[in-house]
């Protein structure tokens, strides 16, 4: 459940390291977004002398959440933090490489990219 | 090309061969084998659209959400959106006069820089050379132990640094 004001690690090597959400892109008055879901966010916070800088806007998937996922087989995922993947106005991700489990419902919502860049998938 | 594969892939040479009859028997037999196109078919119509440097990584033993990678390389954003285009073309006509046509999905397709064409098993990644070169997906796939790698680079990501508050000077004692 990341809502705007919503702090998230970035789960990738673009050079962000903390965002905070300002926006869930979907329907006009939607609260709040889940694993797949794509928002607006703004970085707070950077690797020095990467691309990427303090107070930028961007876009960014949700790969990670506290929040449990559920399947309709009955698993339940839930993760240690809130986690995101910095990308672009077309879906390419910024950064070359994932970090960190990936669940693989990304691939059905049309995420191969970054699936196919992660280290592991549940 | 398939004979480097197969030196390569050594005693797996076989199941390269007939993939399919790996994960699902009754699946790949009845309802799926029409539908998707095969490893020979995608690699036939690379080399007619005259894709450079063409792939085929078999995935990792833990990995289970798919078979293969193809990697291939466009000289142009056009030329990347033809060989997609190609694919689809193809995977259409193959299945002509079924009743529910599966075809595979696609991503990137509005910019040409990096176009997935996942149709399950199988997953044909159609990128510029930029795009190759920048994310370096082979260095990804055919490096033998994966999730020893990024370690590293995960303590890095992990470390939290507080940042300078420049806008207060420091105390600066009189002497």
């Amino acid at each position: 459940m990341i809502q705007p004001q919503t702090h998230l690690n970035v789960a990738d090597n673009s050079g962000a390291r903390e965002l905070m959400c300002i926006r869930v892109i979907g329907a006009s008055n939607r609260r709040y977004a889940h694993i797949g879901d794509v928002i607006v966010a703004v970085i707070k916070e950077a690797v020095p002398n990467t691309p990427l800088e303090r107070s930028e806007v961007i876009r960014a998937v949700i790969v990670r959440t506290c929040k449990e996922l559920k399947r309709d087989n009955g698993m339940i995922i839930r993760y240690d933090d809130n986690a995101a993947v910095v990308i672009d106005q077309e879906g390419n991700p910024k950064g070359t490489r994932i970090f960190g489990a990936i669940a693989r419902e990304l691939r059905q919502l049309n995420f191969t990219k970054i699936v196919s860049l992660a280290p592991e998938v549940l | 090309m398939w004979t480097v594969l197969r030196a390569r892939a050594g005693c797996s040479s076989r199941s390269l061969l007939q993939p399919w009859k790996l994960g699902f028997p009754s699946l790949s037999t009845t309802a799926f084998d029409g539908g998707v196109l095969d490893l020979q078919e995608i690699q036939k119509i690379l080399t007619d659209v005259q894709a450079d440097d063409v792939k085929i990584i078999p995935a990792p033993k833990h990995n289970d959400w798919t078979d293969f990678m193809v990697l291939a390389t466009g000289r142009s954003s056009w030329h990347v959106k033809n060989i997609a285009q190609a694919l689809i073309y193809q995977a259409k006509q193959k299945q002509i006069g079924v009743e529910r046509m599966m075809l595979p999905s696609v991503q990137g397709q509005e910019d040409g820089k990096w176009i997935v064409i996942d149709s399950g098993k199988v997953i044909v990644h159609a990128l510029d050379e930029n795009a190759r070169a920048y994310y370096n997906l082979e260095g990804l796939w055919t490096r033998g132990t994966l999730p020893n790698e990024p370690i590293e680079d995960l303590h890095k990501a992990l470390v939290k640094v507080r940042r300078k508050n420049n806008s207060k000077k420091p105390a600066q004692k009189k002497a």
